[in-house]
């Protein structure tokens, strides 16, 4: 109990308290986060090597406190008691170095990163079934029909059950049983970052047009997302729309708000 | 209207006392009061469920046309995922599972994680007032009683007994011989509606709608799956034909059939360069010592006519090379070697019955089982690919394509392959005098077809020169002819890699070596540096 | 002791069956319907069944089996068509406690009868005598269905809770079995047999009316007042289509 105790005050034994937390939390805490994903190795190395400095910072403040802070390193390296941990870590720490070292030349080859912008810029105008149509300050018609609302929603949904739903789901969070199939996954519309911060005209582009219609930043050579201008009519698409806003709960972004229809 | 102040505040009163019954009802027991109450587990249902079960809860939601097995019909109260005896309602618990848990292998999610508590539990109560069966409240399901699994399941004594009884009360009769779904019953499955059925692949336990566990295939053995051909065998045990122990033995046989664990999906196909003589034969023993890797396919449904229900769940791929050629097996589980006339009729139901973008269905024909694998025509420098569904008229890729019956039924019909240049989902030509060549089998229940070329090509500008050290797109796409695909009905993957490995070359190893010992060595003085000044302190205070 | 038991209950059984649904007691006093079931038109080809995946089923037949969808007799009338009461019994009817067991047998991958009836209750003694894997699936809306299984020679009972015409029993190892049970809450009907004559015997006076129902053909009734132990006819006729 006393030795727990001392161990805790101990500034060595804080210190390493303090990278394991952080490792912790950095590779364990931060993706359990509601809208986290798990973070990549090199942010995690850059992370802790944040973290190493404010703690030898630390330790380092006031010469008591760095002197202790050797002690436990010095011990290892002279107490003769020490001596089966002295040559375990000598063993080990040359046999990670040469196996990190070997990690780093004997490269295997790997699938090549994905860049894509998940939301490019739209076109201002585009030509839907050989009809220009301009995109920039596009509203969704069907507003303005109030009383008619609840009849396309309930068109829209019919749609959507009858096209969307293999690779979008039930729950429209881009879980549909086709989802593993695909890369990129289908886009999930429960997500603050999908339907929630775009225009119903940029939505209605990338319904229209479809992986194919995709510039070359989107990689729509991956996309599994069909250009549904050659399957729905424009009023189709619309109704589409506003069922994933009503059943998500979501609202538009408007033009009013931002003169935008992305980031 | 005629309500006086005093009135009033009575009501006021009574809504409060009437709010305070309603929580202290709702906190205990839980369960009463939704199932007296059904508005909430309606407006739910609606919300959430008609899609496919449609609003009168009859399994025809204007999703269920693009499904197989199609969405659970409430109407008639019989229930495939259940713990009681065959017949029997299913009891509240099973019905919560399915809900939460959802149904593998079938468009069903969990919903544990996206419906409160409370409306899964509004909605179940709901949706058993979509059956006068559950009305009855005198008929109480109970579960059955299951027991204990007996232990040392993956003995090769427990396996034993459970693969006789898998002969002898006829599992084979439908799931076939290794138990891939292609007995020879399976062509003629229906389900109660007379929607077509197939026979579970017992190799894929991960899409076991009722689990894929031993203890969830006991159960379905012991409670069947009502409303499709799979019985109860409950009956079996009280006529004393098996004891309870040897349908878990059973169970266990079932469950060694499938993997450990269900198919990890990696980017990267590996293939090891071996010394030895390439193997083109599917049959080969090397394949048994290549790892092999796993690649969904789902349906292809992005350009007309678009298809819901593909056969294939996805195929293995295993892949080596000696530095000169390449032998590429893929391996995939199809539950008839079609053409086969056996199942026209069951082609006929199935084209019948799923959603298709064509006006009238197509005759079914007996179409051939195909495979393609795809390429693009050189490995891309950059990030930029051909579109994965078979390229576009301005980017072609290059593909192999495999045909059961190529030009017709011949002797040598298994060992045909054509490479040629897919321009998009219906174009391919075939490019002439190409160096591929394939061998085909099939057995119990699965093909497997290995693809043999040389890396190099003297045709680089339509043929992919394969280079070693690269990780080349590929891309895989498998029709099922009985299935009714043919065309754009087919199974489809996305872009995934191949590299060809090269063995680790001496040089590697000298740079890890050197940092090895440079490590050991700064360790050592580091230590002797600590310990000499001590040492010197102490001789100095001994003298 | 308990398997002469079940032995003799199958004997009853067949027996029962074997004078096509005469449920209630021979010497009962009572009316009599009896008629006979005729066919025109063009007499389908029924397809044949393969039973070559079961060698077994195969030997039985001496002669390529076909489909028993349509049944028309030598003297142009058609088998297998049920007829019974389907309304007008007496308010204070009471149907017979314990009716004797109705074996179904399967023998030669067939279903032996083809059609039949039931009482509600009345036990349903289901049969393997060909040795080999069959399963019995019952489909009805009306009652709870079941699909058992039988992998070797044995008898299963079974019972249905509430009337239906009919219920439909199928065996999906051999796709072509099925049979047909009509559930009553009275043991009034009958089955046209290989001369398509149908007899239903014992009823109280009184005006009823008489269902028959075909597979294909679908249903036709008639009506028919009976008194004292008097015989009826009632004929149908069923047009090819």
């Amino acid at each position: 109990m006393n030795g727990i105790r001392a161990a805790i005050r101990h500034p060595f034994w804080q210190a390493l308290a303090i990278l394991v937390i952080a490792f912790v939390a950095i590779e364990f805490g931060i993706p359990v986060l509601p809208d986290s994903a798990d973070v990549p190795a090199s942010v995690v190395l850059q992370y802790m090597v944040t973290v190493l400095v404010g703690v030898l910072i630390y330790v380092s403040d006031n010469e008591q406190r760095w002197t202790q802070f050797r002690e436990p390193i010095r011990a290892v390296l002279v107490e003769p008691r020490l001596t089966p941990v002295r040559w375990s870590l000598l063993a080990a720490v040359p046999a990670l170095v040469g196996w990190v070292a070997y990690g780093q030349v004997a490269t295997r080859v790997e699938a090549p990163p994905i860049l894509r912008s998940i939301h490019p810029a739209p076109p201002a105008e585009i030509t839907f079934r050989s009809r220009p149509m301009t995109l920039t300050g596009l509203e969704n018609p069907l507003r303005a029909v109030r009383d008619s609302l609840p009849d396309f929603v309930g068109e829209g949904k019919r749609i959507y059950y009858q096209n969307c739903l293999p690779c979008h789901g039930d729950h429209l969070d881009g879980q549909g049983h086709f989802a593993p199939g695909f890369n990129p996954l289908p886009a999930n519309f429960q997500d603050d970052g999908t339907i929630a911060q775009l225009t119903e005209s940029f939505v209605f582009w990338r319904i229209a047009k479809g992986g194919p219609g995709l510039p070359r930043e989107g990689a729509p050579w991956n996309s599994a997302m069909p250009a549904w201008e050659d399957f729905l009519t424009e009023r189709e698409i619309w109704a589409v729309i506003l069922f994933l806003y009503e059943q998500t709960g979501r609202r538009p972004r408007t033009w009013e708000k931002t003169g935008d229809g992305h980031d | 209207m005629g309500m006086t102040k005093a009135d009033r505040r009575m009501d006021g009163w009574a809504d409060g006392a009437a709010l305070l019954a309603l929580l202290l009802l709702s906190a205990y027991p839980p369960i009463r009061l939704s199932a007296q109450d059904t508005t909430a587990g309606r407006a739910v249902y609606e919300k959430w469920c008609a899609g496919c079960h449609g609003e009168t809860g009859a399994g025809d939601g204007p999703a269920a046309g693009t499904m197989l097995p199609r969405p659970r019909d409430f109407t008639g109260a019989i229930y495939q995922i259940r713990t009681t005896a065959s017949g029997q309602l299913p009891t509240d618990d099973d019905l919560r599972l399915a809900i939460d848990r959802g149904l593998p292998g079938t468009a069903m999610p969990g919903w544990k994680d996206q419906l409160s508590e409370r409306d899964r539990r509004d909605v179940l109560a709901y949706l058993k007032t979509f059956s006068a069966f559950f009305a009855d409240t005198t008929q109480r399901p109970e579960p059955l009683v299951f027991g204990k699994e007996p232990g040392g399941g993956t003995s090769v004594d427990a396996l034993r007994i459970g693969r006789q009884f898998y002969d002898s009360i006829g599992c084979r009769k439908c799931h076939g011989d290794r138990g891939r779904g292609d007995g020879p019953s399976a062509p003629t499955l229906k389900d109660d509606a007379g929607f077509p059925v197939f026979a579970a692949n017992l190799t894929e336990n991960w899409r076991f709608n009722g689990g894929s566990e031993v203890a969830d295939i006991y159960r379905r053995l012991r409670s069947g799956l009502d409303g499709t051909p799979m019985p109860s065998f409950s009956d079996l045990i009280d006529q004393q034909f098996l004891t309870e122990a040897e349908l878990w033995r059973l169970a266990q046989y079932v469950r060694s059939l499938s993997p450990a664990r269900p198919p990890e999906v990696r980017d990267v196909i590996h293939a090891r360069q071996v010394a030895a003589r390439l193997p083109t034969s599917p049959d080969d023993s090397v394949w048994g010592r290549v790892e092999r890797y796993w690649v969904p396919l789902v349906g292809q449904v992005m350009r007309k006519s678009r298809w819901f229900t593909p056969a294939a769940s996805g195929v293995w791929v295993q892949a080596v090379h000696d530095g000169q050629q390449l032998a590429l097996r893929v391996s995939w589980d199809d539950r008839s070697q079609s053409p086969d006339s056996a199942w026209l009729e069951f082609t006929d139901r199935v084209l019948e019955t799923v959603a298709r973008d064509d006006s009238t269905p197509p005759a079914p024909t007996p179409w051939p089982d195909q495979l393609a694998v795809q390429f693009p025509l050189a490995i891309p420098e950059g990030f930029e690919r051909p579109f994965f569904l078979m390229g576009a008229a301005t980017r072609p890729v290059y593909q192999w394509r495999w045909t059961s019956t190529p030009g017709g039924v011949r002797e040598d019909s298994l060992s045909a392959a054509v490479a040629g240049l897919a321009r998009g989902i219906d174009r391919f030509d075939p490019l002439p005098g190409t160096p591929l060549s394939a061998q085909a089998v099939y057995d119990q229940g699965e093909w497997r077809v290995v693809f043999s070329r040389s890396l190099a090509t003297a045709d680089t500008a339509n043929q992919l020169h394969l280079r070693t050290g690269r990780a080349i797109p590929v891309a895989f796409f498998a029709w099922d002819g009985s299935n009714g695909e043919t065309g754009t009905r087919m199974a489809v993957s996305t872009w995934y890699f191949l590299a060809l490995d090269t063995p680790v070359r001496a040089q590697v190893f000298v740079s890890p070596i050197l940092a090895a010992a440079l490590a050991l060595g700064l360790g050592l003085t580091l230590v002797r540096r600590a310990q000499r000044p001590r040492s010197q302190i102490r001789r100095r205070s001994d003298a | 002791m308990r398997k002469l038991g079940m032995a003799a209950a199958a004997l009853a059984g067949l027996v029962a069956v074997g004078v096509a649904g005469r449920a209630g007691d021979a010497a009962q006093v009572g009316g009599t319907i009896t008629g006979k079931v005729k066919f025109t038109g063009t007499k389908p080809v029924m397809r044949r069944i393969d039973m070559s995946e079961e060698a077994a089923c195969k030997a039985k037949h001496p002669t390529a089996p076909t489909a028993e969808t349509v049944v028309v007799n030598a003297n142009g009338t058609l088998a297998n068509v049920f007829v019974y009461v389907k309304a007008g019994l007496p308010a204070g009817y009471r149907a017979p406690a314990a009716p004797p067991p109705v074996v179904l047998d399967q023998d030669g991958c067939r279903y032996h009868p083809h059609v039949f009836g039931l009482m509600v209750g009345q036990t349903l003694q289901i049969k393997n005598s060909d040795g080999i894997l069959h399963n019995i699936k019952a489909k009805g809306t009306k009652n709870r269905p079941f699909n058992i299984s039988q992998p070797t020679n044995m008898t299963t009972p079974r019972t249905f809770s509430a009337p239906e015409v009919m219920v439909t029993l199928e065996c999906n190892v051999h796709g072509w079995m099925n049979a047909y049970v009509g559930v009553l809450p009275h043991p009034f009907s009958a089955v046209s047999g290989a001369d398509g004559s149908f007899t239903i015997r014992g009823l109280p006076p009184g005006t009823y009316t008489i269902e028959a129902w075909h597979e294909r053909y679908g249903a036709q009734t008639a009506t028919v007042t009976v008194a004292g132990t008097e015989t009826k006819t009632a004929d149908f006729t069923f047009a090819a289509k």
